[in-house]
Protein backbone atom coordinates (compact mmCIF):
# COMPACT_ATOMS: atom_id res chain seq x y z
CA UNK A 1 0.00 0.00 0.00
CA UNK A 2 1.02 3.70 -0.66
CA UNK A 3 -0.26 6.39 1.40
CA UNK A 4 -0.70 9.37 0.40
CA UNK A 5 1.19 12.66 1.81
CA UNK A 6 -2.38 13.55 3.53
CA UNK A 7 -3.07 10.25 4.80
CA UNK A 8 0.34 10.37 6.06
CA UNK A 9 0.12 13.79 8.09
CA UNK A 10 -3.64 12.73 9.39
CA UNK A 11 -1.62 9.55 10.86
CA UNK A 12 0.59 11.60 12.74
CA UNK A 13 -2.18 12.97 14.25
CA UNK A 14 -3.41 9.68 15.76
CA UNK A 15 -0.43 9.06 17.71
CA UNK A 16 0.50 10.17 21.20
CA UNK A 17 3.87 10.96 20.81
CA UNK A 18 5.58 13.50 23.68
CA UNK A 19 7.29 16.22 22.58
CA UNK A 20 9.10 18.88 24.35
CA UNK A 21 10.55 22.47 23.41
CA UNK A 22 11.96 25.44 24.99
CA UNK A 23 11.15 22.95 28.26
CA UNK A 24 6.88 23.03 27.79
CA UNK A 25 4.91 19.88 26.12
CA UNK A 26 3.96 20.57 22.52
CA UNK A 27 0.63 19.03 22.29
CA UNK A 28 0.02 19.76 18.39
CA UNK A 29 3.31 18.89 17.03
CA UNK A 30 2.22 18.33 14.02
CA UNK A 31 1.16 22.26 12.86
CA UNK A 32 3.55 23.55 15.43
CA UNK A 33 5.90 26.18 12.71
CA UNK A 34 9.25 24.79 13.89
CA UNK A 35 8.12 21.33 13.23
CA UNK A 36 6.07 21.08 11.04
CA UNK A 37 8.54 22.19 7.94
CA UNK A 38 10.20 18.78 8.60
CA UNK A 39 7.00 16.91 8.43
CA UNK A 40 5.86 18.35 5.12
CA UNK A 41 9.52 17.46 4.08
CA UNK A 42 8.38 13.66 4.90
CA UNK A 43 5.40 14.39 3.18
CA UNK A 44 7.36 14.61 -0.13
CA UNK A 45 8.95 11.27 -0.13
CA UNK A 46 4.67 10.60 -0.12
CA UNK A 47 4.07 12.56 -2.78
CA UNK A 48 6.40 11.54 -5.26
CA UNK A 49 6.13 7.93 -4.77
CA UNK A 50 2.26 8.50 -6.16
CA UNK A 51 3.31 10.55 -8.99
CA UNK A 52 4.03 8.36 -12.40
CA UNK A 53 6.90 11.09 -12.88
CA UNK A 54 8.82 9.95 -10.01
CA UNK A 55 7.53 6.50 -9.31
CA UNK A 56 10.17 4.53 -10.96
CA UNK A 57 12.36 5.93 -8.25
CA UNK A 58 10.47 6.02 -5.44
CA UNK A 59 8.59 2.10 -5.67
CA UNK A 60 9.70 -0.71 -5.52
CA UNK A 61 8.45 -4.60 -5.71
CA UNK A 62 8.56 -5.69 -2.33
CA UNK A 63 10.16 -8.64 -1.84
CA UNK A 64 7.86 -10.37 0.33
CA UNK A 65 4.85 -10.05 -1.38
CA UNK A 66 5.53 -8.57 -5.04
CA UNK A 67 3.07 -5.57 -4.20
CA UNK A 68 4.50 -2.17 -5.30
CA UNK A 69 6.06 -0.36 -1.66
CA UNK A 70 7.69 3.06 -1.12
CA UNK A 71 11.61 2.52 -2.23
CA UNK A 72 12.09 3.80 1.26
CA UNK A 73 10.72 0.44 3.15
CA UNK A 74 12.38 -1.53 0.63
CA UNK A 75 15.15 -4.15 1.33
CA UNK A 76 17.31 -3.79 -1.78
CA UNK A 77 17.48 -7.05 -4.23
CA UNK A 78 20.03 -5.66 -6.83
CA UNK A 79 22.96 -3.13 -7.60
CA UNK A 80 20.25 -1.62 -9.40
CA UNK A 81 18.03 -1.14 -6.48
CA UNK A 82 21.16 0.51 -4.39
CA UNK A 83 22.10 2.67 -7.77
CA UNK A 84 18.20 3.60 -7.62
CA UNK A 85 18.08 4.26 -3.57
CA UNK A 86 20.86 7.00 -4.31
CA UNK A 87 19.23 8.45 -7.49
CA UNK A 88 16.08 8.64 -5.02
CA UNK A 89 18.13 10.52 -2.46
CA UNK A 90 19.26 13.14 -4.96
CA UNK A 91 15.68 13.66 -6.40
CA UNK A 92 14.35 14.07 -2.77
CA UNK A 93 17.36 16.58 -2.27
CA UNK A 94 16.57 18.50 -5.13
CA UNK A 95 12.88 19.04 -3.68
CA UNK A 96 13.29 19.59 -0.56
CA UNK A 97 16.98 21.54 -0.18
CA UNK A 98 16.65 19.34 3.10
CA UNK A 99 16.97 16.80 5.34
CA UNK A 100 14.18 14.49 4.41
CA UNK A 101 14.71 12.23 6.89
CA UNK A 102 12.91 8.96 5.91
CA UNK A 103 16.51 7.49 4.83
CA UNK A 104 17.67 6.08 8.32
CA UNK A 105 14.82 3.65 8.48
CA UNK A 106 15.66 2.16 5.12
CA UNK A 107 19.25 1.56 5.80
CA UNK A 108 18.16 0.35 9.78
CA UNK A 109 15.90 -2.31 7.58
CA UNK A 110 18.81 -3.71 4.96
CA UNK A 111 21.27 -3.78 7.71
CA UNK A 112 19.12 -5.57 10.27
CA UNK A 113 17.65 -8.29 7.92
CA UNK A 114 21.32 -9.22 6.95
CA UNK A 115 22.59 -9.68 10.48
CA UNK A 116 19.34 -10.78 11.80
CA UNK A 117 19.87 -13.72 9.83
CA UNK A 118 23.37 -14.34 10.56
CA UNK A 119 22.72 -13.92 14.67
CA UNK A 120 20.36 -16.87 13.94
CA UNK A 121 22.49 -18.54 12.14
CA UNK A 122 24.82 -18.81 14.84
CA UNK A 123 22.66 -18.43 18.22
CA UNK A 124 18.90 -20.38 16.59
CA UNK A 125 18.08 -17.06 17.89
CA UNK A 126 14.46 -16.09 16.11
CA UNK A 127 15.10 -12.75 15.41
CA UNK A 128 15.13 -13.04 11.55
CA UNK A 129 11.61 -13.80 11.74
CA UNK A 130 10.95 -10.87 13.92
CA UNK A 131 12.03 -8.87 12.11
CA UNK A 132 10.61 -10.00 8.75
CA UNK A 133 7.27 -9.56 10.47
CA UNK A 134 7.93 -6.24 11.38
CA UNK A 135 9.15 -4.83 8.00
CA UNK A 136 5.87 -6.83 6.26
CA UNK A 137 3.59 -4.94 8.80
CA UNK A 138 5.82 -1.24 7.66
CA UNK A 139 5.59 -2.44 4.00
CA UNK A 140 1.62 -2.63 4.21
CA UNK A 141 1.56 0.20 6.18
CA UNK A 142 3.91 2.39 4.43
CA UNK A 143 5.00 3.49 7.86
CA UNK A 144 7.90 5.67 8.52
CA UNK A 145 10.28 4.12 10.59
CA UNK A 146 13.81 5.85 12.64
CA UNK A 147 16.45 4.30 12.55
CA UNK A 148 18.29 5.21 15.86
CA UNK A 149 21.53 4.17 16.54
CA UNK A 150 23.47 7.05 18.20
CA UNK A 151 23.68 6.83 22.30
CA UNK A 152 24.56 10.13 24.09
CA UNK A 153 27.40 7.85 25.41
CA UNK A 154 29.09 10.00 27.72
CA UNK A 155 33.04 9.75 28.88
CA UNK A 156 34.20 8.33 25.63
CA UNK A 157 36.86 6.76 27.22
CA UNK A 158 34.69 4.40 28.87
CA UNK A 159 32.80 1.61 27.63
CA UNK A 160 29.09 1.52 28.04
CA UNK A 161 29.42 -0.60 31.40
CA UNK A 162 31.98 1.71 32.95
CA UNK A 163 30.56 4.54 32.64
CA UNK A 164 28.97 6.38 35.78
CA UNK A 165 25.79 6.77 34.76
CA UNK A 166 24.82 3.40 33.17
CA UNK A 167 21.66 4.95 31.14
CA UNK A 168 24.17 7.09 28.97
CA UNK A 169 24.00 3.60 26.76
CA UNK A 170 20.64 2.21 25.78
CA UNK A 171 20.53 -0.96 27.56
CA UNK A 172 18.47 -4.12 28.72
CA UNK A 173 16.81 -3.41 32.18
CA UNK A 174 14.44 -6.07 32.88
CA UNK A 175 14.43 -9.61 30.81
CA UNK A 176 10.62 -10.68 31.18
CA UNK A 177 9.30 -14.09 29.79
CA UNK A 178 7.49 -12.17 27.24
CA UNK A 179 9.89 -9.76 26.68
CA UNK A 180 12.69 -7.15 27.75
CA UNK A 181 12.19 -3.74 29.33
CA UNK A 182 15.21 -0.99 28.13
CA UNK A 183 16.29 2.54 29.23
CA UNK A 184 18.46 5.10 28.31
CA UNK A 185 18.58 7.41 24.98
CA UNK A 186 19.37 7.79 21.37
CA UNK A 187 20.38 11.27 20.86
CA UNK A 188 20.32 13.64 17.40
CA UNK A 189 17.79 11.58 16.03
CA UNK A 190 16.58 12.53 12.58
CA UNK A 191 12.79 12.30 11.67
CA UNK A 192 12.40 10.60 14.99
CA UNK A 193 9.01 13.17 15.98
CA UNK A 194 7.27 12.26 12.47
CA UNK A 195 8.19 8.89 12.75
CA UNK A 196 5.56 5.68 13.09
CA UNK A 197 7.91 3.86 14.17
CA UNK A 198 11.24 3.33 15.93
CA UNK A 199 14.41 0.54 14.85
CA UNK A 200 17.18 0.38 17.87
CA UNK A 201 20.74 -0.39 17.35
CA UNK A 202 23.56 -0.58 19.31
CA UNK A 203 25.60 2.40 19.00
CA UNK A 204 29.11 0.15 18.25
CA UNK A 205 30.64 -2.94 18.97
CA UNK A 206 30.58 -4.73 22.46
CA UNK A 207 32.14 -6.63 24.63
CA UNK A 208 31.15 -9.79 26.56
CA UNK A 209 31.08 -7.07 30.04
CA UNK A 210 28.59 -4.59 27.09
CA UNK A 211 26.09 -7.65 26.70
CA UNK A 212 22.91 -6.01 28.06
CA UNK A 213 24.17 -3.21 26.10
CA UNK A 214 24.12 -5.19 22.83
CA UNK A 215 19.94 -4.63 22.12
CA UNK A 216 18.43 -3.57 18.82
CA UNK A 217 14.02 -3.80 18.69
CA UNK A 218 11.41 -1.79 17.29
CA UNK A 219 9.15 0.30 18.99
CA UNK A 220 6.43 2.38 18.17
CA UNK A 221 6.98 5.79 18.72
CA UNK A 222 4.31 6.76 20.78
CA UNK A 223 4.87 3.34 23.17
CA UNK A 224 4.77 4.34 27.34
CA UNK A 225 8.28 5.56 28.72
CA UNK A 226 9.30 7.08 25.09
CA UNK A 227 9.41 10.96 25.15
CA UNK A 228 11.34 13.44 22.78
CA UNK A 229 12.98 16.56 23.66
CA UNK A 230 13.13 19.23 20.53
CA UNK A 231 16.99 19.92 18.73
CA UNK A 232 17.52 23.46 18.57
CA UNK A 233 18.24 24.81 14.93
CA UNK A 234 20.19 27.99 14.19
CA UNK A 235 17.46 30.94 13.54
CA UNK A 236 14.69 28.58 14.50
CA UNK A 237 12.77 31.01 15.96
CA UNK A 238 12.48 32.94 12.55
CA UNK A 239 9.49 30.43 12.22
CA UNK A 240 7.44 31.92 15.19
CA UNK A 241 7.35 35.40 13.79
CA UNK A 242 3.93 36.73 12.62
CA UNK A 243 3.95 36.42 8.72
CA UNK A 244 7.56 35.37 8.19
CA UNK A 245 8.24 34.21 4.48
CA UNK A 246 11.46 35.58 2.72
CA UNK A 247 13.33 35.73 6.09
CA UNK A 248 12.95 31.96 6.64
CA UNK A 249 15.00 31.18 3.49
CA UNK A 250 13.46 27.62 2.92
CA UNK A 251 9.64 28.26 4.23
CA UNK A 252 8.41 25.29 2.97
CA UNK A 253 10.76 22.46 4.29
CA UNK A 254 12.95 21.56 7.17
CA UNK A 255 15.10 18.66 8.96
CA UNK A 256 14.55 18.00 12.35
CA UNK A 257 16.38 16.06 15.11
CA UNK A 258 15.64 15.41 19.09
CA UNK A 259 16.59 13.55 21.74
CA UNK A 260 14.73 10.58 22.27
CA UNK A 261 14.47 9.30 25.84
CA UNK A 262 13.06 5.70 26.72
CA UNK A 263 12.08 5.40 30.22
CA UNK A 264 11.56 1.98 31.23
CA UNK A 265 9.82 0.83 27.88
CA UNK A 266 8.66 -2.75 27.62
CA UNK A 267 9.70 -4.54 24.42
CA UNK A 268 7.71 -7.34 23.45
CA UNK A 269 9.77 -10.19 22.77
CA UNK A 270 8.34 -10.28 18.50
CA UNK A 271 9.73 -7.11 18.29
CA UNK A 272 13.24 -8.00 19.50
CA UNK A 273 16.05 -8.54 17.07
CA UNK A 274 19.18 -8.40 19.25
CA UNK A 275 19.22 -9.25 23.42
CA UNK A 276 22.66 -9.74 24.07
CA UNK A 277 24.60 -11.00 20.97
CA UNK A 278 27.48 -8.47 22.08
CA UNK A 279 29.11 -10.06 19.43
CA UNK A 280 27.15 -9.13 16.73
CA UNK A 281 26.32 -5.49 17.66
CA UNK A 282 29.79 -4.62 15.61
CA UNK A 283 28.27 -6.30 12.14
CA UNK A 284 24.84 -4.15 12.87
CA UNK A 285 26.70 -0.78 12.99
CA UNK A 286 28.80 -1.56 9.98
CA UNK A 287 26.82 -2.30 7.98
CA UNK A 288 24.10 0.50 9.13
CA UNK A 289 26.80 3.11 8.77
CA UNK A 290 27.73 1.40 5.32
CA UNK A 291 24.24 1.72 3.68
CA UNK A 292 24.00 5.53 5.83
CA UNK A 293 27.16 6.24 4.27
CA UNK A 294 25.53 5.70 0.78
CA UNK A 295 22.81 7.83 1.38
CA UNK A 296 24.72 11.07 1.76
CA UNK A 297 26.06 10.26 -1.65
CA UNK A 298 22.45 11.06 -3.28
CA UNK A 299 20.75 13.27 -0.64
CA UNK A 300 23.81 16.07 -0.13
CA UNK A 301 24.18 15.95 -3.61
CA UNK A 302 20.58 16.49 -3.95
CA UNK A 303 21.08 19.81 -1.31
CA UNK A 304 24.05 20.35 -3.32
CA UNK A 305 22.15 21.07 -6.82
CA UNK A 306 19.72 23.24 -5.13
CA UNK A 307 22.47 25.19 -3.40
CA UNK A 308 24.25 25.36 -6.80
CA UNK A 309 21.36 26.57 -9.05
CA UNK A 310 20.73 29.66 -5.83
CA UNK A 311 24.54 30.91 -6.25
CA UNK A 312 24.22 30.88 -10.16
CA UNK A 313 20.59 33.05 -9.43
CA UNK A 314 22.31 35.29 -6.87
CA UNK A 315 24.90 35.60 -9.55
CA UNK A 316 22.59 36.84 -12.19
CA UNK A 317 20.62 38.78 -9.72
CA UNK A 318 23.78 40.83 -8.45
CA UNK A 319 24.87 41.23 -12.59
CA UNK A 320 28.19 39.40 -11.75
CA UNK A 321 27.11 36.21 -13.94
CA UNK A 322 29.18 37.16 -16.97
CA UNK A 323 32.62 37.20 -14.63
CA UNK A 324 35.15 34.44 -15.14
CA UNK A 325 35.57 33.77 -11.40
CA UNK A 326 32.22 33.05 -10.65
CA UNK A 327 31.61 31.05 -13.99
CA UNK A 328 34.52 29.10 -12.71
CA UNK A 329 33.14 28.62 -9.02
CA UNK A 330 30.12 27.09 -10.57
CA UNK A 331 32.24 24.97 -12.23
CA UNK A 332 33.82 23.92 -9.25
CA UNK A 333 31.01 23.71 -7.01
CA UNK A 334 29.61 21.28 -10.04
CA UNK A 335 32.46 19.32 -9.78
CA UNK A 336 32.24 18.83 -6.01
CA UNK A 337 28.97 17.81 -6.08
CA UNK A 338 29.15 15.83 -8.73
CA UNK A 339 32.25 13.66 -7.40
CA UNK A 340 29.82 12.63 -4.45
CA UNK A 341 27.36 11.44 -6.75
CA UNK A 342 30.20 9.22 -8.05
CA UNK A 343 31.21 7.79 -4.74
CA UNK A 344 27.41 7.19 -4.49
CA UNK A 345 27.02 5.51 -7.63
CA UNK A 346 30.20 3.64 -7.42
CA UNK A 347 29.61 1.87 -3.99
CA UNK A 348 25.99 1.12 -5.26
CA UNK A 349 27.18 -0.25 -8.18
CA UNK A 350 30.00 -2.46 -6.60
CA UNK A 351 27.58 -3.88 -3.99
CA UNK A 352 26.64 -7.58 -3.79
CA UNK A 353 24.40 -10.01 -1.98
CA UNK A 354 24.39 -10.65 1.46
CA UNK A 355 24.10 -14.26 3.11
CA UNK A 356 20.21 -13.30 3.91
CA UNK A 357 20.04 -12.13 -0.43
CA UNK A 358 19.64 -8.40 0.05
CA UNK A 359 22.57 -6.05 -1.58
CA UNK A 360 24.89 -4.53 0.53
CA UNK A 361 26.76 -1.59 -0.84
CA UNK A 362 31.19 -1.97 -0.96
CA UNK A 363 31.99 -0.90 2.32
CA UNK A 364 35.21 0.74 0.92
CA UNK A 365 33.84 2.94 -1.47
CA UNK A 366 30.63 4.04 0.57
CA UNK A 367 33.50 4.81 3.24
CA UNK A 368 35.37 7.03 0.70
CA UNK A 369 32.10 8.62 -0.04
CA UNK A 370 31.01 9.84 2.81
CA UNK A 371 34.83 11.17 3.80
CA UNK A 372 34.22 13.02 0.75
CA UNK A 373 30.98 14.46 2.31
CA UNK A 374 32.35 15.38 5.05
CA UNK A 375 34.71 17.71 3.23
CA UNK A 376 32.78 18.93 -0.17
CA UNK A 377 29.42 20.86 1.42
CA UNK A 378 31.92 22.47 3.29
CA UNK A 379 33.41 23.75 0.04
CA UNK A 380 30.30 24.18 -1.79
CA UNK A 381 28.88 26.35 0.82
CA UNK A 382 32.22 28.95 1.20
CA UNK A 383 31.34 29.04 -2.76
CA UNK A 384 27.76 30.01 -2.52
CA UNK A 385 28.40 32.60 0.25
CA UNK A 386 31.67 33.90 -2.16
CA UNK A 387 29.40 34.13 -4.91
CA UNK A 388 26.24 35.50 -2.87
CA UNK A 389 28.19 38.59 -1.41
CA UNK A 390 27.71 39.51 2.64
CA UNK A 391 24.52 41.01 1.99
CA UNK A 392 22.88 37.37 2.70
CA UNK A 393 23.73 37.93 6.64
CA UNK A 394 23.91 41.40 6.64
CA UNK A 395 20.30 42.25 4.67
CA UNK A 396 16.89 44.12 6.76
CA UNK A 397 14.15 41.99 7.48
CA UNK A 398 11.49 40.94 5.24
CA UNK A 399 9.74 43.51 7.72
CA UNK A 400 11.84 46.90 6.87
CA UNK A 401 11.24 45.98 3.29
CA UNK A 402 7.44 46.03 3.60
CA UNK A 403 7.48 49.22 6.20
CA UNK A 404 5.31 52.30 5.65
CA UNK A 405 7.34 54.06 8.31
CA UNK A 406 8.48 57.07 6.94
CA UNK A 407 12.06 58.20 7.52
CA UNK A 408 13.33 60.17 4.91
CA UNK A 409 13.09 63.73 4.67
CA UNK A 410 10.86 63.78 1.43
CA UNK A 411 8.98 61.02 2.68
CA UNK A 412 10.34 58.17 2.07
CA UNK A 413 9.18 55.05 3.99
CA UNK A 414 11.93 52.16 5.45
CA UNK A 415 10.13 49.78 3.14
CA UNK A 416 11.31 52.49 -0.09
CA UNK A 417 14.42 52.78 1.27
CA UNK A 418 15.28 49.01 1.51
CA UNK A 419 13.93 48.46 -1.96
CA UNK A 420 16.29 51.47 -3.11
CA UNK A 421 19.64 50.15 -1.88
CA UNK A 422 19.58 46.80 -2.87
CA UNK A 423 17.45 46.74 -6.11
CA UNK A 424 20.18 45.44 -8.38
CA UNK A 425 20.29 43.54 -12.16
CA UNK A 426 17.06 44.75 -13.55
CA UNK A 427 16.52 40.55 -13.94
CA UNK A 428 15.06 40.97 -10.99
CA UNK A 429 13.17 42.50 -8.53
CA UNK A 430 14.35 43.67 -4.76
CA UNK A 431 12.26 40.74 -3.09
CA UNK A 432 13.69 38.10 -5.51
CA UNK A 433 17.58 38.94 -4.71
CA UNK A 434 15.89 39.10 -1.08
CA UNK A 435 14.66 35.70 -1.35
CA UNK A 436 17.55 33.87 -3.13
CA UNK A 437 19.92 35.53 -0.41
CA UNK A 438 18.00 34.18 2.16
CA UNK A 439 17.72 30.83 0.91
CA UNK A 440 21.81 30.62 0.54
CA UNK A 441 22.03 31.51 4.03
CA UNK A 442 19.49 28.89 5.26
CA UNK A 443 21.27 26.24 3.62
CA UNK A 444 25.11 27.60 4.75
CA UNK A 445 24.33 28.93 8.21
CA UNK A 446 20.46 28.62 8.93
CA UNK A 447 17.90 25.90 9.83
CA UNK A 448 18.81 23.69 6.60
CA UNK A 449 22.71 24.46 7.83
CA UNK A 450 22.18 21.33 10.32
CA UNK A 451 21.74 19.00 7.95
CA UNK A 452 24.18 20.73 4.87
CA UNK A 453 27.13 21.06 6.88
CA UNK A 454 26.97 19.34 10.37
CA UNK A 455 25.04 16.67 9.27
CA UNK A 456 27.58 15.84 6.54
CA UNK A 457 30.31 15.83 8.96
CA UNK A 458 29.36 13.64 11.86
CA UNK A 459 25.80 12.75 10.41
CA UNK A 460 26.17 8.77 9.52
CA UNK A 461 29.66 8.92 11.44
CA UNK A 462 32.23 11.67 11.91
CA UNK A 463 35.29 11.51 9.65
CA UNK A 464 37.52 9.16 11.79
CA UNK A 465 35.13 6.46 11.64
CA UNK A 466 34.94 6.45 8.04
CA UNK A 467 38.99 6.55 7.69
CA UNK A 468 38.92 3.68 10.48
CA UNK A 469 36.71 1.85 7.77
CA UNK A 470 38.93 2.79 5.24
CA UNK A 471 42.26 1.47 6.84
CA UNK A 472 40.74 -2.27 7.36
CA UNK A 473 39.89 -2.19 3.54
CA UNK A 474 42.04 -0.69 1.92
CA UNK A 475 44.09 -3.77 1.15
CA UNK A 476 47.54 -2.20 1.97
CA UNK A 477 48.94 -5.71 1.77
CA UNK A 478 48.21 -6.10 -1.68
CA UNK A 479 49.35 -2.33 -2.88
CA UNK A 480 53.03 -3.32 -1.58
CA UNK A 481 52.90 -6.55 -2.73
CA UNK A 482 52.07 -4.57 -6.38
CA UNK A 483 54.94 -2.26 -5.87
CA UNK A 484 57.78 -5.27 -4.81
CA UNK A 485 56.61 -6.84 -8.22
CA UNK A 486 57.20 -4.06 -10.15
CA UNK A 487 60.38 -2.55 -8.43
CA UNK A 488 61.58 -6.62 -8.74
CA UNK A 489 61.80 -6.72 -4.64
CA UNK A 490 61.93 -10.14 -3.74
CA UNK B 1 -3.67 3.33 -30.99
CA UNK B 2 -2.36 2.72 -27.21
CA UNK B 3 0.85 4.24 -25.72
CA UNK B 4 1.78 3.53 -22.56
CA UNK B 5 3.93 6.00 -20.65
CA UNK B 6 6.81 5.14 -17.97
CA UNK B 7 9.37 7.79 -16.73
CA UNK B 8 12.59 7.63 -15.48
CA UNK B 9 12.58 8.58 -11.82
CA UNK B 10 13.62 11.97 -12.48
CA UNK B 11 16.54 12.73 -10.08
CA UNK B 12 18.83 14.90 -12.65
CA UNK B 13 16.88 15.49 -15.70
CA UNK B 14 18.24 17.20 -18.69
CA UNK B 15 15.22 18.28 -19.93
CA UNK B 16 11.23 18.72 -18.66
CA UNK B 17 10.14 15.27 -19.03
CA UNK B 18 6.37 15.53 -18.51
CA UNK B 19 6.08 18.79 -20.36
CA UNK B 20 7.49 16.41 -23.33
CA UNK B 21 4.66 14.11 -22.40
CA UNK B 22 2.38 16.51 -22.48
CA UNK B 23 3.26 18.16 -25.62
CA UNK B 24 2.80 14.66 -27.40
CA UNK B 25 -0.94 14.06 -25.64
CA UNK B 26 -1.74 17.40 -26.98
CA UNK B 27 -0.14 17.04 -30.63
CA UNK B 28 -0.88 13.76 -30.99
CA UNK B 29 -4.51 13.35 -30.10
CA UNK B 30 -4.75 9.91 -32.14
CA UNK B 31 -3.22 8.63 -29.84
CA UNK B 32 -4.11 7.28 -26.09
CA UNK B 33 -1.50 8.14 -24.13
CA UNK B 34 -1.60 7.00 -20.95
CA UNK B 35 1.23 6.49 -17.70
CA UNK B 36 2.00 2.73 -18.13
CA UNK B 37 0.56 0.10 -15.48
CA UNK B 38 0.58 -3.14 -14.89
CA UNK B 39 -3.26 -4.21 -15.35
CA UNK B 40 -2.87 -2.89 -18.66
CA UNK B 41 -1.60 -3.88 -22.22
CA UNK B 42 0.15 -1.44 -24.75
CA UNK B 43 0.46 -1.11 -28.43
CA UNK B 44 3.42 0.48 -27.63
CA UNK B 45 5.35 1.74 -24.78
CA UNK B 46 7.14 5.11 -24.58
CA UNK B 47 9.92 5.30 -21.78
CA UNK B 48 11.02 8.81 -21.26
CA UNK B 49 14.21 9.53 -19.35
CA UNK B 50 16.36 12.85 -18.28
CA UNK B 51 19.48 11.77 -19.45
CA UNK B 52 20.93 9.38 -21.36
CA UNK B 53 20.90 6.28 -19.04
CA UNK B 54 17.22 6.38 -19.10
CA UNK B 55 17.40 3.56 -16.21
CA UNK B 56 13.85 3.08 -16.09
CA UNK B 57 12.07 -0.56 -15.54
CA UNK B 58 9.48 -1.31 -18.03
CA UNK B 59 9.97 -5.08 -18.16
CA UNK B 60 7.02 -5.32 -16.25
CA UNK B 61 4.81 -3.86 -18.93
CA UNK B 62 2.76 -5.61 -21.80
CA UNK B 63 3.80 -4.01 -24.56
CA UNK B 64 2.56 -5.51 -28.11
CA UNK B 65 4.65 -3.41 -30.40
CA UNK B 66 7.89 -1.42 -29.87
CA UNK B 67 9.57 -0.21 -26.63
CA UNK B 68 10.26 3.51 -27.93
CA UNK B 69 12.99 5.78 -25.94
CA UNK B 70 13.29 8.91 -25.60
CA UNK B 71 16.67 10.23 -23.56
CA UNK B 72 17.45 13.97 -25.11
CA UNK B 73 15.24 16.85 -26.16
CA UNK B 74 16.86 16.37 -29.21
CA UNK B 75 15.18 13.17 -30.15
CA UNK B 76 11.49 14.68 -29.38
CA UNK B 77 10.82 15.72 -33.31
CA UNK B 78 12.28 11.84 -34.43
CA UNK B 79 10.12 9.76 -32.22
CA UNK B 80 7.18 12.40 -32.80
CA UNK B 81 7.49 11.41 -36.09
CA UNK B 82 7.87 7.19 -35.50
CA UNK B 83 4.82 7.47 -33.24
CA UNK B 84 2.86 9.15 -35.95
CA UNK B 85 3.83 6.51 -38.13
CA UNK B 86 2.58 3.60 -36.02
CA UNK B 87 -0.96 5.35 -36.33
Amino acid sequence: MLMTKEQYIESLRQMKTRVYMFGEQVENWVDHPIIRPSIECVGMTYELANDPEYADLCTAKSSYTGETVNRFTHLHQSTDDLIKKVKMLRLLGQKTASCFQRCVGMDAFNAMFSTTYEMDKKYGTNYHDNFNNFLKMVQENDFVVDGAMTDPKGDRGLAPNAQKDPDLFMHIVERREDGIVVRGAKAHQTGCINSHWHIIMPTQAMREEDADYAVAFATPTDADGIYMIYGRQSCDTRKLEEGADVDLGNAQFGGQEALVVFDNVFIPNEYIFMAGEYDFANMMVERFAGYHRQSYGGCKVGVGDVLIGAAALAAEYNGAQKASHIKDKLIEMVHLNETLYCCGIACSAEGQATEAGNYQIDLLLANVCKQNVTRFPYDITRLAEDIAGGLMVTMPAESDFNSDLVVGKNGETVGEICNKYFAAAPSCTTEERMRILRFIENMCLGASAVGYRTESLHGAGSPQAQRIMIARQGNLEAKKALAKNIAGIK
Amino acid sequence: MKCGVRFCGGCNPRFERGEVFRMYKREIPEIEFTYASEEDTYDTLLVIGGCQSCCAGYEQYDVKGDVIKLWDISQVETIKEKLIKLI
